[in-house]
């Protein structure tokens, strides 16, 4: 099994706004070319400057866990037996107000604690047509 | 000054736990409009306004040719989120009879989770998810209990708040929900044992932290002072409606960035301002409760307490009963009433104005709504005696 909730589980639509966080194998944000400010979840438009031009940039993919909820009840028949398991929101040392979510995958779910310093692995798999790979962003708790 | 609109009238259907209403929701939103409409003492055939929020399925055109609606003026829904608009959908029948686009218009919820979907489930099932899911659903993150439930923890870490401070919340909603016989959960009683030996379903929240699913529908009537001095019913006077968001906001209402908060700030800060009156001068209070976390985290948003208060505030039955140290979803909320998406929570505050709630506190003159903390933008309402 190469996914954390099992390899059936859902795959992000791949859009130009999360293919480089999806596929990149980094952890990368949006940045504004104009104005510089980095933004998570990208979207069409700076929401500081109103800027069009907007692109993306790897991050280190350190950073620290800000939450976590262990999810025991699957609201997915498909998540049946992937619980309990960890999500957590994770802040980036070199991104200054963005946070992704994820899953910690070396820890068990009882274990993962907000403060604790994670680091970004990679779940490699097929894009759902086929067509692309997906490198989905992870965490391990360092 | 704004004008003053009031509420004259209110009613519901019976409720049900999930996928046991006879009746379809449609019918359920018929029902309750009907009983509101005849508690404020109009025709049916007068009512010439719908509001609603976050239903795509009992609209006004139905509506109109069921009820035999001679002259619809004003028809309207919020926009996003869920139950956070339930005291918005007041405030647009406010704006519309204040304003004189329409005069007798009804405010309602209608929700049937066993004739249609179940909003704790996840959406979907397909292969891939696109838009703010595709964020979210890879990773396990589908529904609004594990949305709260990230808030609440870090709310929680961030305050030393225990999880009995959450027991609290829900102790209040099933004893209150004793009193009332219209209560899903009427006759079964909560304790602090069973609530910590129920299972989790995300953690921080057991069973007992989330409002249950189900099918059934309440309204009220929203139309003029001086009009309502001619009906039959004591109305509820609209002194303040707010609806906020920001600088807190989320795509699709949940933002990591703004991990541990409930988006209420300019709720309250725009509520008091307008109703010329603070906190301390509310005499009961209405919390939407989908979850319990969101409840602690929205009483510090609107002004209650600091949230390092927060856990004393709620402890030791202060929110329990007419006699409560803060008399708090005194007809049993999302928790113990019913789930009608928090519009039931409107009715409430509504009779505890005339005097009617089965848990009615002691000279109520000030009585608030808190719609959905979880998600944005928020609304609140305050009612008054007139």
């Amino acid at each position: 099994m190469t996914r954390h909730l099992g390899d059936d589980w859902v795959l992000p639509e791949l859009s130009d706004l999360n293919r480089p966080f999806f596929t990149s194998g980094q952890v990368q944000v949006q940045v504004c070319d104009d104005c510089g400010v980095l933004q998570q979840p990208p979207d069409e438009i700076c929401g500081s400057c109103q800027s069009t031009k907007l692109s993306f940039r790897a991050t280190s993919g350190e950073g620290s866990i800000e939450s976590v909820a262990v999810v025991h009840q699957a609201v997915h028949p498909a998540l049946k037996d992937a619980c309990p398991y960890a999500v957590v929101v994770v802040s980036l040392d070199d991104a200054p107000g963005v946070s992704v979510i994820g899953n910690v995958l070396n820890r068990d779910p009882g274990e993962v604690a907000i403060g604790q310093r994670v680091r970004a692995c990679f779940e490699t798999c097929p894009s759902a047509d086929g067509e692309e790979t997906l490198k989905i962003p992870q965490w391990e708790v360092v | 000054m704004k004008k003053q609109a009031v509420i004259a009238g209110v009613g519901e259907s019976s409720y049900h736990v999930r996928g046991r209403s006879p009746d379809s929701e449609f019918q359920l939103a018929c029902t309750a409009i009907r009983n509101a409409a005849e508690d404020a003492g109009i025709a049916l055939a007068d009512i010439d306004g719908f509001v609603s929020y976050n239903d795509q399925r009992n609209d006004p055109l139905r509506l109109a040719r069921a009820l035999g609606i001679r002259d619809l003026r004003w028809a309207v829904q919020s926009w996003a989120g869920g139950g956070n608009n339930a005291a918005h959908a007041v405030q647009m029948a406010d704006a519309a009879v204040c304003a004189g686009y329409a005069e007798n218009v009804v405010a309602f919820r209608a929700l049937a989770q066993g004739q249609f979907g179940r909003f704790g489930q996840s959406r979907g099932g397909g292969r891939t998810m696109d838009g703010d899911m595709a964020w979210k659903a890879p990773y396990g993150l589908l529904s609004p209990a594990q949305e709260c439930a990230l808030h609440t923890a870090r709310f929680m870490h961030d305050h030393g708040i225990s999880q009995e401070a959450l027991c609290d919340i829900s102790l209040a909603c099933y004893a209150n929900a004793q009193r009332n016989p219209r209560a899903v959960r009427y006759g079964q009683p909560l304790d602090r044992e069973k609530y910590h030996a129920s299972r989790w379903i995300v953690e921080p929240f057991h069973l007992y932290d989330c409002c249950p699913e189900n099918d059934g529908a309440s309204a009220v009537v929203v139309t003029t002072a001086e009009r309502a001095r001619d009906l039959k019913s004591k109305p509820a006077a609209i002194l303040a409606c707010a609806q906020g968001l920001g600088p807190m906001y989320g795509s699709s209402a949940f933002q990591p960035r703004w991990i541990g908060r409930m988006y209420y700030d300019n709720v309250g800060r725009s509520l008091w301002e307008r109703a010329g009156v603070g906190p301390d001068d509310v005499d009961v209070a209405q919390f939407y409760e989908n979850f319990t976390g969101p409840v602690l985290i929205s009483l510090c948003e609107m002004g209650f307490c600091k949230p390092d208060e927060v856990e004393a505030f709620v402890a030791n039955g202060a929110l329990e009963g007419p006699d409560a140290r803060f008399p708090f979803n005194t007809s049993g909320g999302n928790i113990g009433e019913a789930y009608i998406h928090g519009f039931e929570l409107v009715v409430e505050a509504a009779r505890q104005i005339r005097g009617e709630s089965t848990c009615q506190i002691a000279d109520a003159e000030l009585s608030l709504v808190v719609s959905g903390p979880g998600y944005a933008p928020g609304s609140a309402l305050l009612l008054a005696k007139t």
